[in-house]
């Protein structure tokens, strides 16, 4: 980890080493949070936000840090920069905090960012942590954005609250699938995601757990 | 170094430093935005208000419009008549509804919207001149399928005649019932009448399946029979007089308001709350 | 001979190196349909079964033909009696087959009605098996394993389930979300958790309900609103239904409702075969029934004053709605259910006792059969291992030694 340089560090997760489709981390909100593009992006920029800052801090004071309550100082630091994010939205992104409602404080649940500050803010130098929280901010986005891309276009027949597809409740053709607005339908994308992602680097397959054994030849079975 | 961090000492230093600190940084966010937080809200709930009065255009100054155009007045329901008991921009029925003090339980066959409990007063908003109003903007409630729905009614001055509809809070399913918010469906609330007969008290607005045909029908949303039955039951109760009733009567007419009166509390001693 | 010396004289085009390497599958395909597979056992486990995959298949396959002809009849009967009573029909093609080939919309004409009937079933079908074929033989090809002939069932049984009324591109949609997501992703027929017809509907029901469920669908003409008897006695209570039709009406399916699924008689006799021929677990079958029986009577005792449905007794809900299909034809898939004897009573009874539940409790979906089956399919792999746990439990005491583990 010591030799990462910054590029790396930053790009790894988007793809290679994706929190959500590899280590399957913040699905929660990937559910929740995916109707629209615009919300996606909102609550990408928060959790981006977050997770730089809150490995920048945990790195600054990890010489500090005693190993025993190590995880209470991680989750307050990452709990007070949540708040600080949710008031912020409150105050100045109104319509957008109400749509996001709960998830935005839940972030402070959210795998990724405790993962990235216990996982590598801890030993690495507050730089690298910093673009590390980016990079897995980012690489959080980039499927946030893809499944909202796809649910609202599809669920609601626009992109980023333009309308593409005219929907025939307004007098278009386009109708609308239901199934893309209720939150299952993430799992479908993400599921999906991670095959294609899986087909085009097939490292990231896990190896089989067991083998089954060949079947007995006619000549040793008597 | 680990020996050091894990001493006792160091552990509350920490632990303390980081609390301060921490606190400090949420606390100064809180209060220096609160401010603009709740500025918000009220613009929410003002747009909302121009929304269903037909007065809302995108980019407008929504606080001014309000001011100018808008009149709020708590309103005593069991009597139709307005209070000074409290500030009507500031008092909120929705939380009163758990005073036991300003509320009051609906039980069994009254409940038709299934609100378990009703405040006893509601702000109303007047748009114009508050004595001789153009419109009445009532908050109504109801549970829809998934849960509990909130939205306000728009009145013309006659007490009748519908403006509008609008629901700023509901979880209904995307598609079907959340198309209470499609300005298409909304649009044809209006011109609707509330009451089918002159000095009928019983609100007839009613969403039917199919094809509305009469003044107080309105089409169903289609393959959403529970939460236009939400709807129709939220209405109904909304604008009985349980509800809104007997205020509405003060603008009707041909309404005997004695009459009314008696109706009312005859509902109110047979319900025996 | 002949079909066997053409067929012979092609393989060698589609073996390893052939032309047609690729396409070996469809070849295999078309090869067993005539004869049966080459293939010998190797090894020592075999069974001595003249039947084959394919066989099994295509007996479930005319099993169901009793429900799909009795389907098209009834779906142009209700169609042709609201057409008589002023409503117009629908679609321009349909109605220039209807006057070529039946000279008119008479409810009277059991030809009539076929006709009228096939031309809404049969372009599901067609398109049902095209776009879901299309999918299999990709995923064959792509895999280089035979084209597998679970695909039958899957199409037929997905089409049945369909509504007559509803538009061909979301047939399409639906048929590609079920063999795609509910069977190859999980690696193709015998790994799929979930009853592939049944993915299908279930995502016709969620992306667009509008064509699926409420009162207008169910007839083909124009305007038309005849709700099942299931969504009358939802919304209504059982004295509507009764009122409208009596039970023999529903249980010999004179009813509206999805085209295989309304004669509860004519699904009985593909029962009937299913248990005869024990390609249908008759344990699966019997569990669905007491289930449904126990949770009804449950149901009844118990009572509501709000909600009508409590009160709907067993026979009704064996008579209404997809229940009798689900139970014979889609709870007794082989591959999604329980594999072993006990297990499969108890996965039966959760169906049942999920499929009245739905129905009655929830207040959002009057059907509840599909969810049901898809919910318990999710079980079945758990069902089964705390059966085998059990046997290997029992099976330790009485030897005294662990079980080795066998070839």
């Amino acid at each position: 980890m010591s030799a990462a340089n910054a590029k790396s560090v930053l790009t790894t997760p988007i793809f290679k080493n994706n929190p959500i489709a590899l280590q399957i981390l913040g699905i929660c909100s990937a559910l929740a949070v995916t109707t629209s593009m615009s919300v996606s992006l909102v609550m990408t920029l928060a959790v981006i936000f977050v997770t730089a800052f809150s490995n920048l801090f945990v790195s600054l004071i990890r010489h500090h840090i005693p190993s025993s309550i190590r995880i209470i100082v991680q989750m307050t630091i990452i709990a007070s920069l949540v708040i600080v994010v949710d008031q912020i939205l409150k105050a100045y992104a109104y319509e957008m905090s109400k749509q996001l409602s709960v998830f935005v404080g839940l972030i402070i649940t959210n795998c990724i960012v405790m993962g990235r500050a216990e996982g590598f803010a801890m030993t690495n130098t507050p730089g690298m942590s910093f673009l590390d929280g980016i990079g897995n901010g980012i690489g959080y986005g980039f499927i946030l954005m893809t499944v909202g891309f796809f649910r609202e276009l599809l669920g609601a027949g626009s992109v980023f609250g333009f309308t593409v597809l005219q929907p025939v409740q307004d007098g278009g053709w386009y109708v609308p699938n239901g199934l893309l607005l209720l939150p299952p339908s993430a799992f479908f994308i993400i599921g999906l995601i991670i095959w294609v992602l899986r087909a085009m680097d097939p490292g990231q397959v896990e190896e089989n757990e067991f083998k089954m054994k060949a079947n007995t030849q006619p000549k040793e079975a008597v | 170094m680990a020996q050091s961090n894990n001493s006792i000492k160091k552990i509350l230093t920490v632990a303390f430093a980081l609390c301060i600190v921490c606190s400090i940084i949420v606390s100064t966010a809180a209060v220096a935005l609160r401010s603009k937080q709740q500025f918000n809200q009220e613009l929410d709930r003002k747009t909302n208000i121009l929304e269903v009065a037909q007065l809302y255009e995108s980019g407008m100054d929504v606080n001014e419009t309000f001011e100018s155009e808008i009149t709020p007045r708590v309103v005593d329901l069991r009597s139709g008549e307005y209070t000074d008991e409290f500030d009507p921009s500031t008092y909120e029925g929705f939380q009163a509804r758990r005073d036991p003090a300003a509320s009051r339980t609906l039980s069994g066959e009254k409940d038709i919207a299934g609100l378990t409990r009703q405040e006893n007063y509601s702000t109303v908003y007047l748009v114009g001149d508050p004595d001789d109003p153009e419109q009445i903007i009532l908050p109504i409630r109801g549970q829809g399928l998934w849960g509990l729905m909130r939205g306000f009614l728009s009145v013309e001055g006659d007490g009748n005649t519908i403006v509008g509809i609008t629901y700023y809070e509901h979880a209904e399913t995307p598609g079907l019932g959340g198309e209470v918010n499609n300005p298409r469906w909304q649009a044809q609330w209006e011109g609707k009448e509330i009451f089918d007969e002159e000095g009928e008290l019983a609100p007839a607005i009613a969403l039917v399946k199919g094809g509305a045909s009469g003044e107080t029908e309105v089409d169903a949303l289609s393959g959403a029979t529970l939460t236009s039955n939400g709807v129709t039951n939220m209405l109904q109760f909304w604008l009985s007089p349980e509800g809104f009733g007997d205020y509405l009567a003060r603008f009707r007419e041909g309404i005997d308001r004695a009459e009314a009166q008696d109706a009312n509390v005859e509902l109110e001693s047979s319900g025996g709350a | 001979m002949a079909i066997r010396q053409t067929l012979d004289n092609l393989e060698p085009h589609f073996h390893k190196g052939g032309k047609y390497e690729k396409f070996y599958p469809l070849f295999e395909a078309v090869d067993t349909i005539f004869y049966a597979p080459p293939d010998v056992a190797k090894t020592t486990a075999h069974v001595r079964d003249g039947v084959d995959l394919k066989r099994i298949m295509i007996t479930v396959w005319l099993c169901t033909f009793p429900a799909m002809f009795f389907g098209m009849w009834n779906a142009g009967w209700m169609a042709n009696s609201a057409i008589a009573e002023g409503f117009t029909s629908m679609g321009t093609w349909r109605e220039a087959i209807m006057m070529t080939l039946a000279g008119g919309h008479d409810p009277g004409s059991l030809w009539a009605n076929l006709v009228l009937g096939a031309t809404y079933f049969l372009p599901i079908y067609l398109v049902t098996f095209v776009v879901g074929g299309f999918w299999e033989v990709l995923f064959a090809i792509k895999r280089g394993h035979e084209v597998n002939e679970g695909f039958f069932v899957t199409s037929i049984l997905y089409a049945l389930i369909l509504p007559a009324t509803i538009p061909l591109w979301q047939v399409a949609l639906g048929i590609t979300f079920g063999v795609v997501i509910g069977k190859e992703i999980f690696g193709g027929t015998g790994k799929n958790f979930l009853n592939p017809a049944l993915t299908g509907r279930a995502f016709l029901y969620f992306a667009y309900p509008a064509q699926i469920s409420g009162d207008a669908i169910w007839v083909a003409a124009d305007g038309y609103s005849g709700a099942t008897a299931l969504s009358v006695a939802f919304q209504d209570g059982m004295a509507a239904v009764s009122s409208q039709w009596s039970w023999w009406d529903a249980f010999l399916g004179f009813v509206p409702g999805s085209v295989g699924e309304t004669s509860t008689l004519a699904i009985l006799i593909g029962l009937v075969v299913l248990l005869w021929t024990k390609i249908a677990s008759w344990r699966i079958v019997l569990g669905v029934f007491l289930g449904m029986v126990a949770m009804s009577a449950l149901l009844n005792l118990i009572g509501s004053d709000t909600n009508p449905m409590f009160a709907m007794p067993w026979y009704w809900h064996l008579v209404v709605g997809g229940f009798a299909f689900g139970m014979v034809f889609m709870a007794t898939d082989p591959v999604s259910a329980s594999m072993t004897n006990q297990g499969r009573l108890i996965f039966g009874a959760l169906i049942g006792v999920m499929t009245v539940l739905i129905r009655v409790v929830n207040p959002a979906f009057p059907e509840g059969i599909m969810l049901a089956i898809l919910f318990a399919n999710l079980f079945a792999p758990l069902i089964d291992y705390i059966f085998v746990q059990a046997n290997i439990k029992r099976r330790m005491q009485r030897t005294g030694v662990p079980a080795e583990e066998t070839a």
